[in-house]
Order: C-alpha cells, then sequence, then structure tokens
C-alpha cells in the first residue's frame, strides 16, 4: 500500500513534482558546477601561473657570486662550480617527482663573435639551454620554462658536425650583427686571433624582453663542447606544482621532532621539495624563487578561495530554494493529509510518506543535477581556460556524487519538515472543510 | 479606488493588505524566497563589480612590472623618480637603484646596490628579510644570503671600490632565490656619497591590466625620451591572462547561481499563485474581469519583490562585504549602482510568478471550482 501511495503520487502529481524536481535539480546541477570547478581550479590557476616562469632554482653550492648588472655578467669566466648533467635524471626519483613539471638546465658561454669571416671580433654571451628534451618522458626546456620568449624560425638542434652549429639568436644581437634566420655567422672562443674559429647557423630569432635579447642560444651539448666542459652545467630552473607556503612550511625541517619532519617532507611546499633536491643531488643549492612562489601562492590562494566561497553562497541560495520549493510542494497537498487522517493514518505514516516521496526526488533530482553540474563545468573550464591543453577532459569527481546527493537529501527533508508537521498538527476535519 | 462591482469598502490596497496578512506563512515564504534571489544577486554582483581591481591588487605582490634605465652614457636625472611616480600616479609604487661592483674584504667582487629601504619593501614584498634597517640609520646594510658568505664580518662589511673604502653595519640577511641573494643592499645616499654613482635604474609597480601598463609606458617614454622603458614581459601577460579567466569563471558562476535562484524562486510563487484558485473563482464569481484579477495577483507579487528587493540589497550587500574581507582582506561596500539590476530581476520573476499561472487560471469556470470540482 506504501508503495503504491508512493508511486501513484509520483504518476499523477507530475506538474507538482515537475516543480520541486526542477528546484533540486537546478540546485544540485549549480552546486556540483561550483564545486567541480573550485576542487580544480588550483591545477588550472597553476598552469595558466606558469608564464611566471621557474619557481625552484638550483645551483652548485661551492659557485661563486653572480656579478651581474643589468643583465651583464661581469663574474670572473674561469673558475666556478658546475652542476652534473647526468644528476638531473635523479630529480624524478625524489618524493615529489611527479609534481616536477619543467627542467630547464643552462651553462653561460662566453664567446666571439663576427658576421663575416675576417670581420672584427664582438664579444658575445651564449646560453647552452635544452629546447625540446626528453626528460625521461616529460618534454621539457627552456622554452617551455620561459613562454613569454617569442621566436621566430626553429629552436637549433643538435648537429653531428661541430663545425657547423645550430643556435638562436637574441633580437637586439642579431640586429646589431644584421643577422636573418638562415645566415651563417663566425664564432670563435676568444677575442684573440689564434683561436679555432668555427660558423654557425642561425635557426631563429628570438624576443624575451630581457637580457636574453643580446644572448645566443645553443644547444647545451654544443655549449659543452665549446667550453670543453662535458655534462657541466651551471644553473637549473624547475617548475613545479607546489602547494601555498604557510607558517608550517617555513619552519627548518631540521629543527623538527621525527613525525613532524616526515608530515613536513611529504607536504609539496617549494621548500620541501627544494630540500629534496639538495638531497638527491650532491653538492646542489636549491631554493625557492620567492618573487614567482610567494606571489603565485598569493594569488592561488585568493581564487580558490573566492572560488570556495562563491560555491558556498551558490550552495546556500540553492538550499534556500529547494526547501522553499518543498514546503510549498506540501503546503499544496493539505487536503490529502486531511483525507489519509480522516480515512485513518497514522501521523508517522504519513510523514514517511511524504518523506520518502521528497526523499525519492532529491535521489532521483540530485543525481541527474550532479550529471548535469558535471558537464557544465567541464564545458566552462573548457571555454575559460581554453589553449592550454588537456583541459577539455570531462571533470567527474566521483566523490561529489554521494555529496551532492546527501545535501539535496539533507535540504529537501529540512524544507518538508516545517510543513509536513504544520499540516499534521492541523485538524482533518478543519483542513477537509476549508478545501472542499 | 473602489472596485466597479465590490463593495465600496474593499478598496484594491485594503485587499492586498488583506491577502498579505491573512496569509501570513505564505506571504513570508515567499518573501524569504524574493529576498534571497535579490540577496544572491546583490551580493554576486557587487563582488563582480570589484573583482578585476581586487584581483590586480593581488598581482601587485608580484613586484615591478616596468623598468625604466638610464642610458650607459648619463645616470638618471635628479628628479626622474618624481617625474616617474607623477606620471604614474599615487597608486603606483617605485623605486629608484643604484649598482657599482666593488670587492669585499675576502677579496671577492660583489654587486653593492644603493636603494631607498622603505620604497623597496613595499615594491618588492617577497624578500624575505629578518630585520629591516631603521631609515635614520646611514650605514646600514642588507646582505643578500650568498653574498653573507663572501663576507668576513657580517656586523662591519668593510667593501672597497675603486681604492675607496667604507665600512657598513649589516642588519640583516635578504633570501629571494634570485639575483637579489648575490648582492648588497644599502641606503642610496651613503652610497652615492661613497661611489659617486647615481641611481640608473627605476622599477615601477603600475596596477592594473596590460592596457593600463602600455598606456602608462607610452606616456613615460614621451615625457622621458632618454630613458629605455621596459616592460616585464610575464608578468604583463600573465596577470591580464589570470584577470580575465577569473573574471569569465565568475561571470559563469554569477549566471549560473542567478538562474538557479531564479527558476527555483519563480516555481515556489507561482505554486503560490496556482494554489488560490478558490481566490480567484470567487473573485471572478463576484464579477471581477480577468484583466483586474491578474493586476490584483500582479500587485501582489510586484510588493513582495520590492520588500524583497529592500531586505536582499541588505543582506546580499553584507555577505559581499563579508566574502570580500574574509577573502582579500578589503572590504567591498555596497554598490547602489547593482540596485536597478537586481530590482528588474526581482519584478521580472515576480511578474512571470504572477503571470505563468494566468493560462491555467483562465480556462477555469468559477462555478465547477467553487463546487470542488
Amino acid at each position: 500500500m506504501f508503495f503504491r501511495l508512493l508511486m501513484e503520487s509520483f504518476r499523477r502529481q507530475r506538474r507538482r513534482k515537475m516543480l520541486a524536481g526542477i528546484a533540486i535539480l537546478l540546485g544540485t546541477t549549480a552546486v556540483t558546477a561550483m564545486l567541480a570547478l573550485a576542487t580544480t581550479i588550483g591545477d588550472r590557476i597553476h598552469k595558466e601561473l606558469a608564464v611566471y616562469g621557474a619557481n625552484i632554482v638550483i645551483y652548485p653550492k661551492a659557485d661563486l657570486l653572480d656579478v651581474k648588472v643589468g643583465g651583464v655578467d661581469v663574474k670572473p669566466a674561469s673558475g666556478g662550480a658546475y652542476l652534473k648533467e647526468s644528476d638531473l635524471a635523479k630529480l624524478k626519483t625524489i618524493f615529489w617527482g611527479n609534481n616536477i613539471t619543467g627542467v630547464s638546465p643552462e651553462l653561460p658561454v662566453q664567446m666571439s663573435v663576427a658576421r663575416h669571416a675576417g670581420d672584427p671580433l664582438v664579444a658575445a654571451s651564449a646560453v647552452g639551454y635544452w629546447f625540446d628534451h626528453d626528460f625521461s618522458g616529460l618534454k621539457t626546456g627552456a622554452p617551455a620554462l620561459h613562454p613569454w620568449w617569442r621566436l621566430q624560425g626553429s629552436w637549433p638542434t643538435a648537429q653531428n658536425d661541430p663545425g657547423h652549429r645550430n643556435v638562436v639568436v637574441g633580437a637586439n644581437l642579431a640586429k646589431k650583427l644584421s643577422l636573418n634566420v638562415g645566415d651563417n655567422f663566425t664564432v670563435q672562443q676568444t677575442q684573440t686571433a689564434g683561436s679555432a674559429q668555427s660558423s654557425a647557423v642561425v635557426t631563429g630569432i628570438v624576443t624575451t624582453g630581457n637580457e636574453t635579447d643580446n644572448e645566443i642560444l645553443m644547444t647545451l651539448r654544443d655549449a659543452q663542447t665549446f667550453t670543453g666542459a662535458n655534462d657541466a652545467v651551471r644553473r637549473v630552473e624547475v617548475s613545479a606544482r607546489t602547494k601555498p607556503e604557510d607558517a608550517f612550511a617555513r619552519v627548518d625541517p631540521d629543527s623538527l621532532p621525527p613525525k613532524q619532519r616526515e608530515i613536513w617532507y611529504c607536504r609539496p611546499y617549494a621548500n620541501s621539495i627544494a630540500y629534496q633536491i639538495r638531497e638527491a643531488i650532491p653538492g646542489a643549492q636549491a631554493e625557492q624563487v620567492r618573487r614567482v612562489e610567494q606571489s603565485e601562492g598569493n594569488v592561488l590562494k585568493r581564487i580558490s578561495g573566492l572560488m570556495w566561497l562563491i560555491s558556498a553562497a551558490a550552495l546556500l541560495a540553492a538550499g534556500f530554494a529547494v526547501s522553499a520549493a518543498m514546503a510549498t510542494a506540501i503546503l499544496e497537498r493539505r487536503g490529502e493529509i486531511g483525507l489519509m487522517r480522516s480515512l485513518g493514518a497514522s501521523k508517522g505514516a504519513i510523514a514517511l510518506l511524504f518523506y520518502a516521496e521528497a526523499g525519492l526526488l532529491a535521489v532521483l533530482a540530485g543525481t541527474m543535477g550532479y550529471l548535469l553540474g558535471s558537464g557544465l563545468a567541464a564545458w566552462l573550464g573548457a571555454r575559460i581556460f581554453a589553449g592550454d591543453g588537456g583541459t577539455a577532459e570531462a571533470i567527474l569527481i566521483p566523490v561529489l556524487l554521494p555529496v551532492v546527493v546527501a545535501l539535496a537529501l539533507i535540504v529537501a527533508i529540512a524544507g518538508s519538515t516545517p510543513s509536513i508537521r504544520t499540516a499534521l498538527r492541523m485538524d482533518p476535519s478543519a483542513i477537509l472543510r476549508a478545501d472542499a | 479606488m473602489t472596485k466597479p462591482g465590490l463593495s465600496g469598502k474593499l478598496s484594491l490596497f485594503g485587499m492586498l493588505r488583506r491577502s498579505l496578512i491573512h496569509r501570513r506563512a505564505r506571504s513570508i515564504s515567499a518573501l524569504i524566497a524574493m529576498t534571497v534571489s535579490a540577496g544572491v544577486a546583490t551580493a554576486l554582483l557587487t563582488l563582480y563589480a570589484d573583482l578585476d581591481a581586487k584581483l590586480h591588487k593581488e598581482f601587485r605582490s608580484f613586484g615591478a612590472n616596468i623598468v625604466i634605465t638610464a642610458p650607459a652614457s648619463a645616470p638618471l636625472r635628479p628628479d626622474a623618480l618624481a617625474r616617474v611616480q607623477d606620471i604614474a600616479g599615487k597608486d603606483a609604487l617605485a623605486a629608484q637603484f643604484a649598482y657599482a661592483v666593488a670587492t669585499t674584504d675576502t677579496g671577492t667582487p660583489v654587486v653593492v646596490a644603493g636603494t631607498d629601504f622603505a620604497a623597496v619593501k613595499r615594491l618588492d614584498s617577497w624578500w624575505q628579510v629578518d630585520s629591516w634597517p631603521e631609515p635614520s640609520t646611514a650605514d646600514a646594510a642588507l646582505l643578500g644570503q650568498r653574498a653573507a658568505q663572501f663576507v668576513g664580518n657580517e656586523k662591519a662589511v668593510a667593501l672597497n671600490f675603486a681604492g675607496h673604502l667604507i665600512t657598513l653595519h649589516g642588519v640583516g640577511r635578504i633570501k629571494t632565490g634570485g639575483e637579489e641573494d648575490s648582492r648588497i643592499y644599502m641606503p642610496l645616499a651613503a652610497f652615492t656619497a661613497w661611489t659617486g654613482v647615481g641611481p640608473s635604474v627605476i622599477e615601477l609597480q603600475m596596477p592594473g591590466g596590460a592596457a593600463t601598463v602600455e598606456a602608462t609606458m607610452a606616456r613615460l617614454r614621451q615625457t622621458l625620451p632618454e630613458m629605455q622603458v621596459q616592460p616585464v614581459r610575464q608578468l604583463v601577460e600573465g596577470e591580464s591572462k589570470i584577470v580575465d579567466r577569473t573574471h569569465a569563471l565568475m561571470y559563469g558562476a554569477v549566471l549560473l547561481i542567478a538562474l538557479t535562484v531564479a527558476v527555483s524562486v519563480l516555481a515556489t510563487l507561482s505554486a503560490s499563485v496556482l494554489e488560490r484558485r478558490r481566490d480567484f473563482a470567487l473573485m471572478k464569481a463576484l464579477g471581477g474581469s480577468q484583466m483586474q484579477l491578474m493586476g490584483m495577483f500582479l500587485l501582489e507579487a510586484l510588493t513582495l519583490a520590492l520588500a524583497g528587493v529592500a531586505a536582499g540589497f541588505v543582506v546580499g550587500s553584507a555577505a559581499a562585504w563579508a566574502i570580500s574581507e574574509g577573502n582579500f582582506h578589503t572590504a567591498a561596500l555596497p554598490h547602489l549602482s547593482v540596485l536597478p539590476l537586481v530590482f528588474l530581476l526581482n519584478v521580472t520573476i515576480a511578474a512571470m510568478a504572477a503571470l505563468f499561472p494566468a493560462r491555467v487560471l483562465r480556462g477555469l469556470q468559477p462555478a465547477a471550482l467553487l463546487k470542488g470540482e
């Protein structure tokens, strides 16, 4: 009998059920979409913030000071310590190795260049980089960590013949030497006459807006053979997904008790990733780039905070709307309640029937709302963050399904309760007379 | 204003008042619904109106986005900083720097920079400094954490610039992970007195998006043609991109929530109108025309909508203030400019809620309804 009442109620009162159902459906859709966006916003914004470049930098502990003014390096060319390129593979083995999204080693080289063989030589600085390097499955290199570099032409590739290097030239230097893509020019190790000359081919011209505009960019391998320092790198830039710094992140891990230290170690703070890099690579000093890391954390915190608060607002609004719709749906049916009471149904049985209806409605409309909301979140995310690659995937977060349905259930039942209680408290004959 | 065909004692407003008061529970629930819809709309629109300014403010923590460099031949003019500040407006942060290479007591070359510590502290908020020097001390120095390793005595830093010696009082270390780690910073006046080198670089933090930065740069180039004005490209580009995307996200969220609330409120209200078929039938039987009755319902809904806007604006502005204070640590003051939009939204919902059931009601036969069929 109970099930029959329940089924008939859904079959015969389609309009009323539709109204309450639409309210729940829309409410859960909005809440699911907002929650799905709020939980994924961190990764999305992190990807956007990648334009600011590396957030961790590694250099040899024993290195001399950088003596750079306005991008001109006046550090003595000789001396200085190097890191080993072959050691970089260890970056993938650290605890948070999977959070490393980009690696770009650098090796600066001093050289002299001339437009044509025999022309007076000009001192120029060159830097060896990875360009499209396969770093154990991760395609990375300088262009990936400096997305604001604008290239005309193509990045250099390693050539077998050391006499014909492929290089990219900074825009200012290219202008000074009147070089275009495809041109050849002469490079020499020092300005003194006797040393060996070789030629280089310009494969591209890069504009960066900083001192790199005056530099020559070559492959790391070429830079190493040029200086005769095999396997050497001077500095490594690392881009890693991190958790914004809090007070706990700033403590010195070696001063913590073992248990706390473990927790510190296993959180993806920039500090703990830098600590793990120092452990993994001998002789290396790793530091967070505070300008990028601190500010990114700040922006990330604000934007995701905003999304969570908006989600809370959506939740509140949807809650109000659903409970108001449920209350109306019950109020409309006081006549039915009066009839059932006068036919001998107990208050408990009637309440159970109404709660069962509300529950069924909440589960059905809530599930549909979850699916609709997930689709909407995916669509919104893909539209807003278009062109970042890999963001168009559907956001189907399974954890959200029980959460959203449970919320719908709670709100629907809480919304119906006052109306059910009022209706049950009234005298059945009075209701029936008023509604006759 | 008496209604023709009704008793002279029953005015339209009398009926309205009685209808609202008699069905108090129903009126209150409708009023709550209208308040929620107006409140949510107000809160979201208020936040939305301020969003760009607030986000741009957060991006200030990235520091300078414009770098002004003097030509190699000549230092900056003495009034350069004042003129830059004048062009950029008082919201912009600017600091000037002078650089020279000196040797430390251990014989290591090091870059020494002269600057105004108070300006740098505001401009470069990401610097981790254990203690900023007092503005009054002329010989205070901040040591980059790497530079500090090449200094014999951190409390009395002895530096040599082309034979000129100076001893600075090191008050703390700087940690940034960037070039600053290899430098020693000191007050500009003492720096110039020691080296004879004047400031050559002004770093400027211009709040606002790419368009504002471009416009400021154009003005700077026009007024100070001898200087090189460069944007910090990654900052300018990144900021605009992120602000635009957050803006779009917020726009989507506002539309979504507004739609949810509007449809739910519409459902609630129109159900409550539909429920009053008996009133409708009675009035019709007493001689009211279709138009009069619809007008009556409409007026009732509009009254509720108006009350909802008044209450919702207050509630929504308070919510926006709380969200803004909680998230951005700055208050979002109530925007009266959102009021017309909120009003329009609520009135539309109310009008639709009143008129939506009109089709259902028109077909009803008063006699049949009153009989209970």
